[in-house]
């Protein structure tokens, strides 16, 4: 309880046999709780998107109203950046989004003493692979679009000869850096509120027990105060996160999508 | 536990003397979890071994979300979508073309008003000027029936007045001849008489 990482501890739920494989070595097949949420977030997110589909009518009602601003979110997004090629990959950033979101939402759930829900996007192992499933994305169509073309994607255009051979380096730099960007804001911002919130609570609980002496009546309202604020504030992380990956996702898109016509 | 808040500031550092992270299971107690803990390496987002299994699984729900996305969401709220558009859209439309017959109709009727106006007026105007030539026609004619009657009581004015007028000679004659019988005794000749009247009548002139 004290410790505020304890809660990205990977545990296993049911163990399975590792396996070893060629190339990557011993595979821990475990259904672990990191699993579990996962699971549930596809879970929660397909029934949502069955009930808001299964019966759309033309005028909506509650819950096809919520399903169609997030459509409409990722919609507006893709179509705004990318332009009327954003439709194809709009099913792709639309799941992105959703997926990130459920697992954000998710890690908020908790019912103290009862079930805490884990927070599967604190996990590098997570982040990091929708950042690389992102910049692969990109990389297939940019090489599927443009064949070797997509290496202007490193030479801006417009930019006088002398400067290219300093202008290059910097944007393949920060193209590699992409995925390790992606990877690391989502996880920092899960993992850094959710560190945020114990150690507050762990203050309460500190002065509730009397750990902290006489300082606890001052500490004790305070912390419960900062609790209560920064759960409010990772409801609006989580959701921002999730939109934010969606953005870039979307920027680095059209990177390649329209190479050549944006710079 | 007593020791909870302040121990947390010594957590996210690294200890060297620490052993390797061995997964302590959710039977143990919070105190000794929280000791393992403390006895860890880094970050539990760093054991490398409980990677794979969380990557491989995330992929398989990813690819089945994916495709669920593409080939069922999101063509069933496309679909609506555009039915919302085009129905909001032939709406509008209805309701525009609706104003517009509505207005050719309003159009139509002040012009049916007015012809009915026109064609009130006319109707007045006409039986206003039938009116006066009927009753110039009936003023024409009575003005005829009564000149008629007023030239036949002259005539038989002028008929009274001639018979009477004749009647006034003979009773002149008459007279003549009788007073000049009284007077001379004799009768007078009837040439001498009518001389002598004509003579009277022609000096009355």
């Amino acid at each position: 309880m004290a410790d505020p990482l304890h809660q990205f501890k990977i545990e296993k739920l049911v163990d399975l046999p590792d396996v070893t494989l060629p190339g990557i070595g011993t595979v821990d097949l475990a259904f672990t709780n990191s699993h579990l949420a996962m699971t549930i977030a596809f879970v929660a997110i397909i029934a949502f998107m069955s009930l808001v589909t299964a019966n759309a009518k033309v005028v909506p009602g509650r819950l096809q109203g919520v399903g169609e601003q997030m459509f409409g979110l990722i919609d507006n997004l893709t179509s705004s950046i990318i332009g009327h090629e954003g439709r194809k990959f709009m099913p792709f950033v639309f799941t992105i989004f959703m997926f990130i979101l459920a697992m954000n939402f998710l890690g908020l759930v908790n019912i103290p003493g009862v079930f805490h829900m884990f927070t599967a996007t604190s996990q590098i192992a997570v982040t990091a692979t929708f950042g690389v499933v992102t910049i692969a994305l990109v990389l297939i169509v940019g090489f599927a679009k443009h064949g070797l073309g997509f290496f202007k994607l490193f030479v801006p255009g417009g930019v006088p000869w002398p400067l290219l051979p300093v202008i290059i380096p910097i944007e393949f730099a920060s193209f590699l850096l992409r995925p390790l960007t992606l990877t690391l804001r989502l996880f920092g911002n899960m993992m850094g509120g959710h560190v945020a919130l114990k150690v507050f609570a762990g203050f309460v609980g500190a002065a509730a027990i009397g750990g902290i002496g006489y300082l606890g009546i001052l500490v004790g309202p305070l912390s419960f105060g900062m609790v209560t604020a920064l759960t409010a504030l990772e409801f609006l992380v989580a959701f921002l996160q999730a939109f934010v990956f969606a953005v870039l996702t979307t920027i680095y898109l059209n990177d390649v999508v329209n190479l050549g016509h944006g710079h | 536990m007593r020791r909870a808040g302040l121990e947390m500031t010594g957590m996210a550092s690294p200890d060297p003397h620490a052993a390797p992270s061995t997964s302590t299971g959710a039977s143990e107690t919070h105190a000794t979890t929280s000791e393992a803990e403390h006895g860890s390496a880094g970050l539990p987002q760093f054991e490398f071994q409980h990677w794979a299994g969380q990557i491989a699984w995330l992929l398989i729900l990813f690819v089945i979300l994916y495709v669920l996305m593409s080939r069922v969401f999101t063509p069933r709220l496309r679909k609506v979508l555009d039915e919302r558009t085009n129905t909001i859209a032939s709406a509008l439309d209805q309701a525009r073309k609706v104003q517009e017959e509505a207005n050719a109709q309003a159009a139509q009727a002040q012009a049916d008003l007015a012809d009915a106006r026109a064609k009130a007026h006319k109707m007045a105007t006409d039986a206003r000027a039938k009116a006066t030539a009927e009753a110039q026609a009936r003023q024409a004619a009575e003005d005829a029936r009564l000149a008629d009657k007023m030239a036949e009581a002259e005539t038989r004015i002028r008929a009274s007045r001639d018979a009477a007028m004749a009647h006034v000679a003979t009773i002149a004659s008459d007279t003549a001849s009788a007073i000049v019988e009284k007077l001379t005794g004799a009768a007078p000749k009837a040439a001498d008489l009518s001389a002598a009247l004509a003579a009277v009548k022609e000096g009355a002139r």
